[in-house]
Parts: structure tokens; C-alpha cells; sequence
């Protein structure tokens, strides 16, 4: 159980740090400017201005939308590794806990790079580099789960969560679906075991978050898994088990057949009922996914409110990437000239109130 | 003969500085006829034209956004063009036929797994434009006479759609190309599959009408040609008599 007392022996640098940046975070005026904007080259202009600085000017490629996003994670990158280079346990567990997810997108695309036969070399580059690992190289070798685990990942921090994936089976796309599925259920419930663990403010600011996360991850697979060859039973091992609808609302999603029974299922739950909930009439329409990440959003600009927790780490990350695909949203809808959509994106702070 | 169309919303039709004929005798009269109705013809087929043709450019444009949106939610690197082999084969054949009158016919064909009929005509071999990659490939018979790639899988926005024909290899699975990207992919890129789907039957059409447009017009010139002969050889006849 972390001390307030004694919390910033440890970690008040670096909380400092994160909360210094979050300063920075993008207010509801950039992105205003920035929906202004008719070329990249003006929003590069536009986010010179903010804490971005001269990241974007920085390269001599043809400023394209895909060379924008690679700009914006690197700066994300270099923040990262600012905090957890100096970062004393278990503030270091908690930040390497953060870069699991990426690694198990990183192996399900060397994977899947590898069955296009695409070229290691081509895909290492595309990797999230927060999800870096020695042994990236060597994963499009392995032919099914436990080739994988065996040969290439048992020595990473990934073999943790292989209990329930390791299967003989061919990788192809299905399986490669699979595993990445049930690697993050195992992560997710590791990472929520182990907030829980830490106790105090940590516990509870991020224990919701995760629970959100288990619970979004099992609708949209749900929902995204109608009209594929992915059965109910398959499915339902998918579900992490961490969030609020285990277990009942589980079992009632992996017997839902169409998306008007996963509605019924979330209609029980208050927080998930508005997210299903018909828009009105007149506003814009928004996909399920853009709404779990506004309430993703919400819950994450909460951890700021408190002190001495790790949850501000999290979520800063959080909401950074978020003001990624913000603005890249923004960016694709300059160059297709899509301006009536452009303003789908997700305000994270309003202002004035940092 | 000039003419002009007012515009096609408002659908008038203003034909300017056509001569009248000389002579109303029944001859002269029929192919008088027989020239407004292919003008009339003519301007019908253009107005379709332009309506499938804005109705391809909305299409696309859709197709391209509903792939930014599932960017959006997916993440920018996993819809690119990591997710899919350079090499693929295609999986709708466009066919294009000889009619009677002369014109072009283009139709589209989905394949729901491979077959290998011969098609008799045209025995052109697939052509592959662009750098070839190395290594020794076997070169099937064609099956149609002309073969287009596969359209219809997503290619992410930093490639200009380019339609090469491909060489395969024997052992490329047809797959859907939805499953390049993942098994659990969110609606807005099925959207974005339906949409490119559409553009590619709507593009035969499109490239049928075009043809028929280009032949309306020949007609048309033949048959103003032919009336002016026929007019000045009345005219003739009278002065003559």
C-alpha cells in the first residue's frame, strides 16, 4: 500500500513531469485552428505553436497524413521513455505493464506481415517502437501459437500471458485473431490484479479504467464478430473476465446472435446503456467505437484530480494517443476534403480548467 | 449542326443553328426523323453518363473515408499496405463482348473460387505492367479476354490506386480481402469493401455507355452526312427540272 507520505520520495519527479506535460495536451482552440486548416502544410504551421513544436518541420519527406501519425508517436515515444528511464519500482512494473498491449499488437503484425510474406525488415519499422522487444525479429518464424511461445517468446515479458493461447493450430488469420485476443484478455487481467494490489488511489482510479476496458473489448468483439467464421464458444473465451459484466453479462453476450441482443445486454448496465443508446436526432452520427472512446476519454482525464497514484501515467498516455488520432482524423479530412466531418473529434480538456 | 445542352438538372434542350430542310418530301422527312431520334438518344445517354460518373467519384470518396474511419479505430499502421502480399489474384473478371451493332459490352464477374474455362476469342496472355519481382512463375492460360485486378481490396492512401493485371503464383488462397486487415474489423471498413464493390460494377457500366456515347455520336455525323446528300440531290432534281 503506497503512502501518500512517502510517494513523492519515489515518484514525485516524475508525477511532476507527467502533469507538466499534460499542460500541453491539446485544448478545444488548437483543434478549432487546426479544422481550419486547408492544407497539411498549414496544420504543420498550426502545430508549431503548441507543445509540438518543430516535430513535424523536423523531416524532408513529402508531408503526407501516414508520415504525420509516425511524427506524433515518436514524440509520444520519447516522453515514454523520458518517465520510465528513470522510473523506480513499482512505478517501472506499472509503465512496462503499459507497453504489453503494444507488444501483442506488434507480434499479431510481424505475424500477419509474415503470411503476406512481407519482409521482416519492412515490417520492423512499422512497429510500435513502445512495444519493442529483442526477439521481434524471429516471430514470423513460428507456424502456430506454440512454436511462438516456446521458440521466440518465452524468454519476454509476453510469456506471461500464454497460459490459454497456446494451441497447435496453423497461424493463419483466424488463429492470429485469436491469439492477439486472448493475450490481451490475460494482460488485462494481470494488469488489473496488480492495481488492485497497489491499493489506495492507484486501485482506484485505474481498476475502473481497466473494467472499462475488459467491457468495451468484449462488445466490440462481439459486435464486430457477426458475419465471420468466429463461433459463440470461440468468442467467448475472448471475454477478460475483469470487467463489470462478468459474469453474467458475459454469458449473455456470447449467446447474442445480432447487434439488437447486445443492446438488450447493455441496457442493463447504466454506464454502457448510454453508449447504445439511439442519437438524437440532428447530431452527427457517431460509431460505437467513437463512443467508447469518449467515455475512454472521460475516465482518463478523472485521474488527474487525484495525487500520488500511477494513474496518471496511464492515462496521460491514454489521452496523448487520442489526441494522435484526433488529429489525424483531422488531417484526413483535409486532404480528402471531407470538411463536414471534421469535427468528429474527441475535445480532451476544455481550456481553461488544467 | 451545334447544339447545346442547358444543363442536365434542369433537363432543356436547346438545339441552335440547325438548318431546316430544303424540301419536305416523305425521304427527307424520315431521315429528319431518324436524326432526332438519335440526337434525342444521344443526349439521354450523356445525361446517364454524367449521373453514374458523379455517382462513381461519391463512391469512392465514401470508400476512401469509411477507410480513415476504421484507421481511426483501428490504428493508422494496421489498414496499409503491410496487411496485404504484393502478389494476389483477383476476384472479379471483367468481360467485354462484341455486340451485333458493333459496340463494346463490358461486364463484371465475381469469382466465387478459381476455375479454369477457356473462353475461346482472344487468347491474350495476363500482362503485368510495372517492376516485376524476381523468380520464376508459371503463367496461366487467360480465362477471359481481358482480366483487371482485384479493385476491391483496400489500398491505403499513400499508394495511388494503380490497376495491374497480375501473373500468379499457383498456390494463392481467393480470399476476401476483408480478412487481410483482421477477422474482427469494424463496420466502417466493411462499409468502405461495399462501397469500392460497387464502384467496380458501376465502373462496366460506366465503360459500356461510354462506347455506346462514342458510337451514338458516329451515328449521328453518318446520318447529318447522308441528309445533307440526300438534301442537296433533291435540290438538284428540282433545279433541274
Amino acid at each position: 500500500m503506497l503512502s501518500v507520505i512517502s510517494f513523492n520520495v519515489d515518484h514525485g519527479y516524475l508525477e511532476g513531469l507527467v502533469r507538466g506535460m499534460k499542460a500541453g495536451i491539446l485544448t478545444r482552440a488548437d483543434y478549432h485552428n487546426l479544422a481550419q486548416c486547408d492544407t497539411l502544410e498549414d496544420m504543420k504551421l498550426h502545430l508549431q505553436c503548441t507543445d509540438y513544436g518543430k516535430t513535424l518541420s523536423s523531416s524532408e519527406d513529402d508531408l503526407t497524413v501516414s508520415l504525420v501519425d509516425s511524427k506524433l508517436r515518436e514524440n509520444l515515444v520519447a516522453e515514454f521513455s523520458c518517465l520510465r528511464s528513470n522510473a523506480l519500482p513499482p512505478l517501472s512494473t506499472f509503465l512496462d505493464y503499459i507497453t504489453y498491449s503494444y507488444m501483442i499488437d506488434n507480434v499479431v503484425m510481424l505475424i500477419t506481415g509474415a503470411l503476406k510474406q512481407r519482409d521482416v525488415a519492412e515490417l520492423l519499422p512499422r512497429c510500435h517502437p513502445l512495444g519493442a522487444f529483442d526477439q521481434m525479429a524471429a516471430v514470423g518464424i513460428a507456424r502456430t501459437p506454440t512454436e511462438l511461445y516456446s521458440a521466440v517468446l518465452v524468454d519476454t515479458p509476453l510469456a506471461q500471458f500464454f497460459q490459454d493461447a497456446v494451441s497447435e493450430s496453423n497461424l493463419d488469420e483466424m488463429e492470429a485473431e485469436i491469439l492477439r485476443n486472448k493475450l490481451f484478455k490475460a494482460y488485462l487481467e494481470s494488469f488489473h490484479s496488480f492495481c488492485k494490489n497497489i491499493g489506495g488511489a492507484t486501485k482506484d482510479i485505474m481498476c475502473p479504467i481497466l473494467e472499462f476496458e475488459a467491457d468495451r473489448r468484449a462488445f466490440i468483439i462481439t459486435v464486430n464478430s457477426f458475419g465471420t467464421d468466429l463461433s459463440n464458444a470461440e468468442r467467448s473465451a475472448l471475454y477478460p473476465a475483469c470487467g463489470r459484466l462478468h459474469p453474467e453479462g458475459l454469458c449473455l453476450l456470447g449467446a447474442a446472435q445480432d447487434a439488437a441482443q447486445v443492446k438488450d445486454v447493455a441496457d442493463r448496465y447504466p454506464a454502457y446503456k448510454i453508449i447504445f443508446e439511439e442519437p438524437e436526432p440532428g447530431s452527427g452520427f457517431k460509431t460505437l467505437e467513437d463512443r467508447f472512446f469518449e467515455q475512454e476519454v472521460k475516465l482518463n482525464t478523472l485521474a488527474f484530480l487525484q495525487q500520488f497514484h500511477f494513474g496518471v501515467f496511464y492515462s496521460y498516455i491514454k489521452l496523448k494517443e487520442q489526441e494522435s488520432r484526433n488529429i489525424v482524423w483531422i488531417a484526413e479530412c483535409v486532404t480528402q476534403r471531407q470538411k463536414s466531418k471534421i469535427h468528429n473529434y474527441i475535445t480532451i480538456f476544455q481550456g481553461t480548467e488544467q | 449542326m451545334d447544339f447545346a445542352i442547358h444543363n442536365s438538372q434542369s433537363r432543356t434542350i436547346v438545339y441552335a443553328k440547325m438548318p431546316p430542310p430544303l424540301f419536305t418530301t416523305r425521304e427527307s422527312e424520315g431521315s429528319s426523323t431518324l436524326l432526332d431520334e438519335k440526337l434525342l438518344r444521344f443526349m439521354e445517354q450523356l445525361e446517364l453518363l454524367e449521373e453514374k460518373r458523379a455517382s462513381l467519384n461519391s463512391l469512392i470518396e465514401q470508400g476512401w473515408f469509411s477507410m480513415s474511419k476504421a484507421r481511426y479505430s483501428m490504428g493508422n499502421k494496421h489498414v496499409s499496405p503491410l496487411q496485404y502480399a504484393s502478389e494476389m489474384e483477383p476476384l472479379v473478371l471483367v468481360h467485354a463482348k462484341t455486340l451485333d451493332s458493333g459496340e463494346l459490352d463490358f461486364s463484371t464477374e465475381r469469382f466465387e473460387q478459381k476455375c479454369c474455362k477457356e473462353v475461346g476469342a482472344d487468347n491474350r496472355s495476363i500482362e503485368e505492367i510495372g517492376p516485376q519481382e524476381k523468380g520464376v512463375r508459371r503463367r496461366i492460360k487467360p480465362k477471359e479476354d481481358i482480366t483487371k485486378k482485384a479493385v476491391n481490396e483496400e489500398t491505403s492512401s499513400e499508394n495511388a490506386p494503380e490497376v495491374t493485371p497480375v501473373t500468379k503464383s499457383d498456390q494463392n488462397l481467393q480470399q476476401d480481402p476483408l480478412k487481410w486487415f483482421g477477422i474482427l474489423v469494424p463496420q466502417s471498413l466493411k462499409h468502405a469493401q461495399l462501397s469500392f464493390k460497387q464502384v467496380l460494377e458501376l465502373s462496366a457500366e460506366i465503360a459500356t455507355l461510354q462506347t455506346a456515347v462514342l458510337s451514338t455520336r458516329q451515328e449521328l455525323k453518318h446520318s447529318k452526312k447522308h441528309k445533307h446528300e440526300e438534301a442537296s440531290a433533291t435540290q438538284l432534281d428540282s433545279v433541274a427540272d
